[in-house]
């Protein structure tokens, strides 16, 4: 495939459609921010895109639960249409607002293929507040999810007031048996946060940042990868600059590992 | 038929919200609750029938997994129920959703009159408490009576089948639209109405507005479109126009300044024109990238070759007073609203805040309408909602505690936006209207909501002020029209557009046909809430979230499309024209037809005597006390004041990276809690530029001299941006001052004279530091009246006036992002350098204040040796010498040497006898001396030669060193250990006033 393209809804509220496709410009995609009723009125059509997002912000002022009412629009005039989208082998990701939606729609977690059951939740953070911070993640190597191959251990923003992973106790088993699991909290050292805040800021079960479905190509997650596509995004560059000056080298541009993740979904594409 | 769906959490689930409650009502009242469940209810008002009222509960309005639901009330077990709702015609957001919602899954539209209403329940278990003590909660703790009403349910009088009814605070006016004449007859006559219709005219204006009317000429010509004497809707339209708000009568009055009541008197004929609008104009011509100033709804400066910045600041002091949530949710979002009507509009990329109350935890005599504690909740949770939901960062904020800001609180909103320089080939900050262009408003519909908010905004808050003006902003609707309008921008569709705030329709059009010299209007176009309006409120009503624009008649089609798109509501409500003739007609009716150039012609300037008193006449004088011994606990307790301890809480729940371009975060350091010097973004995603943004207030120097206090809050904005990396050759300021009352009245403002000359001597000292550090003031704003009633402890009622504030904001540019530094000490081993000559200028010092004193010696700034220090730390910054740069403010060096050690969570020993001084010679002078111009920068070893080269011959030293053992050691002046504690024992102090709180 030459060119991938993905298309960033926007509108209606959603807020990180700038910086996410440009995100995946820096991963080497083509991308493209559409409104949410273009994709209804059918302007613009899914079949030339190749990798879907549901982005950050705020759709429908997250009134009667984040991003319930985006999905009650999206499934009740393009439910057909995405599903078709995902059966073509092409990839979904769903970021903080997005992962909501994705919950709500049912496209995740996609148990046997049904991808419009609700079965996980995101609610309120325990915290009970809204928090912007960066946590440490532990990326299981054992999920199939295209995005996070090659991926370890990463740092990425939290920005969200209902980020809390929720479901029945025999679904969090079934997620965890199916690797569906993708992202967990953790400390700075690698170990599980085990529902500590603030290093799980929100109160997640098991820790649960972000889970795909059986595939591996649909994906959600509460932290911003898109937050983190610039080395001066993280929090701690001033000091790493000055340590590596020290060293004689300078801070290399390099890939973050928030491109890093957009880069797995193109080559995923790429070579699909 | 009305339905009522309630809904709550699972019961294993942990209720978030009524936790909150379960904890304020604990930490604020002592009452411990047992349980606190939440209960939301949704009443729809809307003939569905049963099948759509399952479809909308199973898949809207209820989650399967977290949720359980029912449309009869939920078992949900408690004591004491409060119920609480929206009063009629208050803004109901998640109502609104509810209805696009319900629309879109059932394909059906709401009919006229039908509407969803949301409320809650809240189920509280708790023992041994009374009806008042719930009221008490219900009235101080979750609801405010200005804009809610609730309902208190015993376990014992609650009916399980009926619940709470069907409660639906719906507006029904039953009034036929009027347009009243007034009578003009005498000056008496006309001041009655004025005061009986609170229009707030100004007394001396009252002639002028009825020779117009008289004259022969204006009789004859409204005699054509069969008007005689003028009507409540012209009348409405001239005091919008003539409020001290929107005019700035105060600022463009005259003073009569004395420096000393025997001293003879200068005339200080338009403070406005001779220190701001003069220097402002003087700068622009020459620095080169300032673009537009001084009359746009925001200044605008060069960005890079493709791109300008806007920026402006605003208050919103008045409604937040009364509703802080929904005052201060009003003014961030409306603040948004000004870079979005600046040039063409502009792209919003941050905002920030600054508050200012009483005490949190004021246990005093005073009695508020809300406790300084409710109201910083309150006006904290409005700019969270306003500016996450509206997806722009607000990467900065400052709060400062006064018992003078219990009379009315001061809450600051700036934004920042970017546009690109041109739009269509043609420079983007140019627009304007022409005749034959259509007007469209943008955005929500107009209610009686904020009606006389602007004239309210001008008068000191008393139990008299309307209610009514407080407002509920929508971040939704605006983040829409945002979109909406970026687009129709970039298409070309606009010619001009300008933001609905103070004022309404009266200011925006009224304003935006002078450049037209006319405009006609067709009242009855406006899309309203609801029925029942009178003409005169739709002209003037402040409802939110709209924004006028003209558009080209042969646009209009493309523009209107754009907009439905959007999910925007826009109208045509009329077209500009070159009549000469501000013209409004309602069904084909001439109900307003006023000459244009009436506001500009004839109106008295505002007069005010100001005197000045120096400190020493006022019995001001430098305290006489021994230097304390155990500075260890001074230090401690220095960082346990309120206004100097972390407010880590407040940035936490503000977005502050949305956008992607978050270089220097509000936290940072080591343990990322310790508060930046300044927020530096890049707001075009690939350019390696830079926006630096900072600001400072400083209000407690105005105990002494307003003209210092106005030098120092520059001077530390400055400074703040420059520690980051900021340009001092580029640098833009945003002034927003807020006064009390300056008319002299001898009962009721006796120091009026004194408070009037204050804000002459600060507008003095606006320019002299503008001049001299070349500053131009992209934009600026004045709130006079910062004064309250209070009732006190024996039924009497207190004034009480805020310090003379001026919250000063800066922006810079950074030519490139990777040269910024932050306040953090990087690594051990690292030397400690103070720039800047410490002086012994400790009045109104936290220092002293602490100990009880306010003294006289005010810190002063001293221009041109400043800014050649300033100039080298640029340089330093720029060739990366420096590890980390941080400047001393508020609480002074051994407050912000702890700043420096706790971000970078290492130690440092530090020896005062080396800190370049002018005549201090006691420790705890140097220690907390609030000098200005002062920096803490930390050097890497192998840096030493090259950075003492670029201040040689500058007050700069080489003070200590960062050290490993994470302990702050200071030596005092005479070579003793004065100071020795842990950095954990420093963050322990500084987290303790609010360390809790999440």
């Amino acid at each position: 495939m030459t060119q991938v393209n993905v298309l960033v809804l926007s509108g209606y509220g959603l807020n990180c459609d700038h910086e996410t496709a440009h995100a995946f410009k820096l991963a080497g995609a083509h991308a493209d921010r559409i409104h949410i009723n273009a994709i209804i009125d059918e302007s613009v059509t899914l079949d030339k895109y190749h990798i879907l997002v549901f982005g950050g912000g705020f759709s429908w002022g997250d009134d009667h639960g984040a991003g319930v009412v985006q999905a009650v629009r999206l499934k009740t005039h393009s439910g057909e249409k995405i599903l078709q989208f995902i059966n073509e082998g092409k990839l979904v990701i769903g970021i903080c607002n997005g992962f909501q939606t994705l919950v709500n729609m049912g496209l995740l977690p996609g148990f046997d293929k049904d991808y419009t059951m609700r079965s996980v939740a995101l609610t309120h953070n325990d915290c009970g507040n809204f928090r912007d911070q960066w946590v440490h993640l532990n990326v299981n190597k054992k999920s199939p999810c295209v995005f996070t191959r090659e991926l370890s251990h990463v740092e990425f923003p939290v920005r969200h007031g209902e980020g809390k992973f929720y479901a029945d106790p025999n679904v969090i088993e079934r997620l965890e048996k199916n690797n569906q699991v993708v992202l967990r909290y953790a400390l700075e050292n690698g170990e599980p946060a085990n529902g500590l805040f603030p290093d799980n800021p929100n109160g997640s079960i098991k820790d649960i940042a972000g889970i795909c479905d059986t595939t591996g190509r649909v994906f959600g997650l509460m932290p911003h990868p898109e937050a983190y596509h610039h080395f001066t995004n993280h929090p701690d560059w001033t000091l790493t600059k000055e340590m590596l000056r020290r060293q004689e080298k300078s801070m290399t541009p390099g890939m973050t590992s928030g491109i890093k993740l957009f880069r797995n979904a193109v080559l995923y594409m790429e070579n699909a | 038929m009305i339905s009522r769906l309630e809904i709550t959490l699972k019961k294993e689930l942990a209720d978030a919200e009524g936790r909150t409650l379960l904890h304020r009502a604990q930490d604020y009242f002592g009452m411990a609750l047992d349980d606190v469940r939440t209960v939301n209810i949704i009443t729809i008002e809307a003939a569905l029938t049963k099948d759509q009222l399952a479809i909308i509960q199973s898949d809207v309005f209820s989650n399967p997994v977290t949720q359980i639901s029912s449309y009869d009330p939920l078992p949900v077990d408690f004591d004491w129920c409060i119920w609480v709702g929206y009063r009629p015609g208050v803004r109901d957001n998640p109502g609104s959703t509810a209805v696009e919602a319900i629309e879109d899954i059932l394909g059906i539209r709401f009919g006229k009159g039908d509407a969803v209403y949301t409320s809650k329940r809240y189920c509280i278990k708790a023992t041994g408490f009374s009806a008042a003590e719930m009221n008490r909660i219900a009235g101080e703790l979750v609801a405010n009576d200005i804009i809610q009403q609730w309902k208190i349910y015993d376990r014992k009088d609650w009916q399980p089948k009926e619940g709470t009814g069907f409660i639906c605070p719906k507006v029904v006016l039953n009034h036929t639209p009027t347009v009243l004449p007034v009578t003009i007859e005498s000056d008496d006559a006309l001041k009655k109405i004025s005061d009986e219709r609170n229009l707030a005219l100004n007394p001396n204006d009252i002639p002028v507005i009825r020779s117009y009317f008289l004259r022969e000429d204006v009789l004859k010509e409204r005699k054509t479109v069969a008007l005689s004497d003028p009507t409540d809707i012209e009348l409405e339209y001239i005091s919008q126009a003539r409020s001290d708000h929107c005019n700035h009568n105060t600022f463009r009055g005259l003073f009569r300044y004395q420096d000393d009541v025997s001293s003879p008197v200068i005339v200080e004929d338009n403070l406005f024109k001779t220190y701001i609008q003069k220097p402002t104009l003087e700068l622009k011509d020459k620095l080169d990238w300032v673009v537009s100033v001084l009359w746009d709804n925001a200044g605008i400066g060069r960005f890079d070759e493709n791109h300008n910045y806007s920026i402006t600041g605003e208050t919103h002091n008045s409604p937040s007073n009364m509703e802080a949530y929904g005052g201060s949710i009003t003014g961030i979002v409306g603040v948004y609203r000004d870079p979005m009507g600046t040039g063409l509009g502009s792209r919003l990329v941050m905002g920030s805040y600054g508050f200012c109350t009483g005490f949190r935890n004021y246990n005093g005599d005073l009695k508020p309408r809300l406790h300084p504690r409710r109201l910083l909740d309150g006006i904290i949770e409005g700019v969270k909602d306003g500016g996450n939901k509206s997806g722009i960062p607000t990467p900065f904020g400052q709060v400062y505690f006064h018992d003078g800001y219990m009379g009315k609180c001061l809450v600051f909103v700036t934004a920042v936006g970017i546009i690109p320089s041109l739009v269509n080939g043609q420079p983007s900050e140019n627009k304007k209207t022409s005749p034959e262009d259509l007007i469209v408003m943008s955005g929500g519909r107009v209610g009686k909501d904020g009606i006389h908010g602007v004239t309210a905004s001008s008068e000191v808050f008393s139990e008299h002020t309307p209610a009514g003006h407080v407002q509920i902003g929508d971040p939704y609707t605006q983040k829409k029209m945002h979109d909406f309008i970026l687009e129709a921008r970039d298409e070309c569709l606009i010619e001009f557009i300008t933001d609905n705030g103070g004022g309404g329709l009266s200011s925006s059009v009224g304003e935006s046909s002078q450049i037209s010299n006319g405009c006609i209007v067709d009242l009855e176009k406006v899309p309203l809430k609801y029925d029942g309006l009178d003409q005169w409120e739709i002209w003037v009503s402040e409802s939110q979230e709209r924004m006028t624009l003209a558009v080209k008649p042969e646009n209009i089609d493309r523009f209107l499309a754009l907009s439905k798109k959007h999910a925007v509501e826009s109208t045509v409500i009329g077209k500009y024209t070159n009549s000469g003739k501000l013209h409004i007609k309602y069904n084909g009716t001439t109900c307003a037809y006023v000459n244009m150039d009436l506001l500009s012609s004839g109106f008295p300037q505002w007069t005010f005597d100001a005197v000045w008193e120096a400190p020493e006449k006022r019995g001001l004088r430098e305290p006489v006390f021994n230097e304390p011994k155990d500075f260890n606990q001074l230090m401690l307790d220095m960082l346990s004041r309120p206004n100097i301890s972390s407010k880590e809480w407040i940035a936490r729940q503000y977005d502050h990276e949305v956008q992607g371009g978050s270089v220097v975060k509000p936290l940072v350091g080591k343990e990322r809690n310790t508060a930046s010097d300044a927020a530096v973004i890049r707001p075009v995603l690939d350019s390696e530029k830079g926006l630096a943004f900072s600001q400072s207030l400083l209000p407690s120097y105005s105990r002494i001299d307003a003209y210092h206090m106005t030098c120092a809050t520059i001077d530390e904005a400055v400074r703040r941006v420059i520690a980051v990396g900021g340009n001092p050759g580029h640098i833009g300021g945003v002034d927003n001052f807020c006064w009390p009352d300056i008319k002299y009245h001898p009962e009721k403002n006796p120091d009026g004279k004194f408070k009037a000359a204050q804000l002459v001597r600060s507008c003095q000292a606006l320019k002299d530091t503008c001049m001299a550090y070349s500053l131009p003031l992209l934009s600026g704003k004045d709130s006079m009246y910062v004064d309250g009633y209070l009732p006190g402890r024996y039924g009497e009622t207190r004034k009480i006036s805020a310090l003379e504030t001026m919250q000063f904001s800066v922006i810079s540019l950074v030519e490139d992002i990777k040269t910024c530094v932050t306040m953090d000490a990087k690594l051990p081993g690292d030397l400690v350098y103070v720039l800047g000559m410490t002086r012994d200028e400790l009045g109104a010092s936290e220092y002293y204040d602490h100990l009880g004193f306010t003294g006289k010696n005010v810190p002063e700034v001293c221009f041109e040796p400043f800014l050649t220090s300033y100039r080298a730390l640029h340089r330093a910054i720029e060739k990366n010498l420096v590890a980390s740069a941080h400047g001393i403010y508020r609480g002074g060096l051994g407050i912000h040497l702890s700043m420096v050690a706790m971000g970078g969570h290492l130690g440092m020993t530090i020896d005062l006898e080396k800190i370049p001084v002018d005549h201090v010679i006691r420790s705890d002078k140097i220690l907390f001396s609030e000098s200005p111009g002062r920096f803490i920068v930390t050097v890497s070893p192998d840096n030493q030669p090259v950075f003492e080269k670029l201040f040689k011959g500058l007050p700069c030293a080489r003070v200590g060193r960062v050290t490993e053992t994470n302990s702050l050691i200071i030596k005092g002046i005479q070579a003793e250990t004065i100071v020795n504690i842990t950095v954990n024992d420093l963050k322990v102090a500084w987290k303790r006033p609010f360390g809790d709180l999440i």
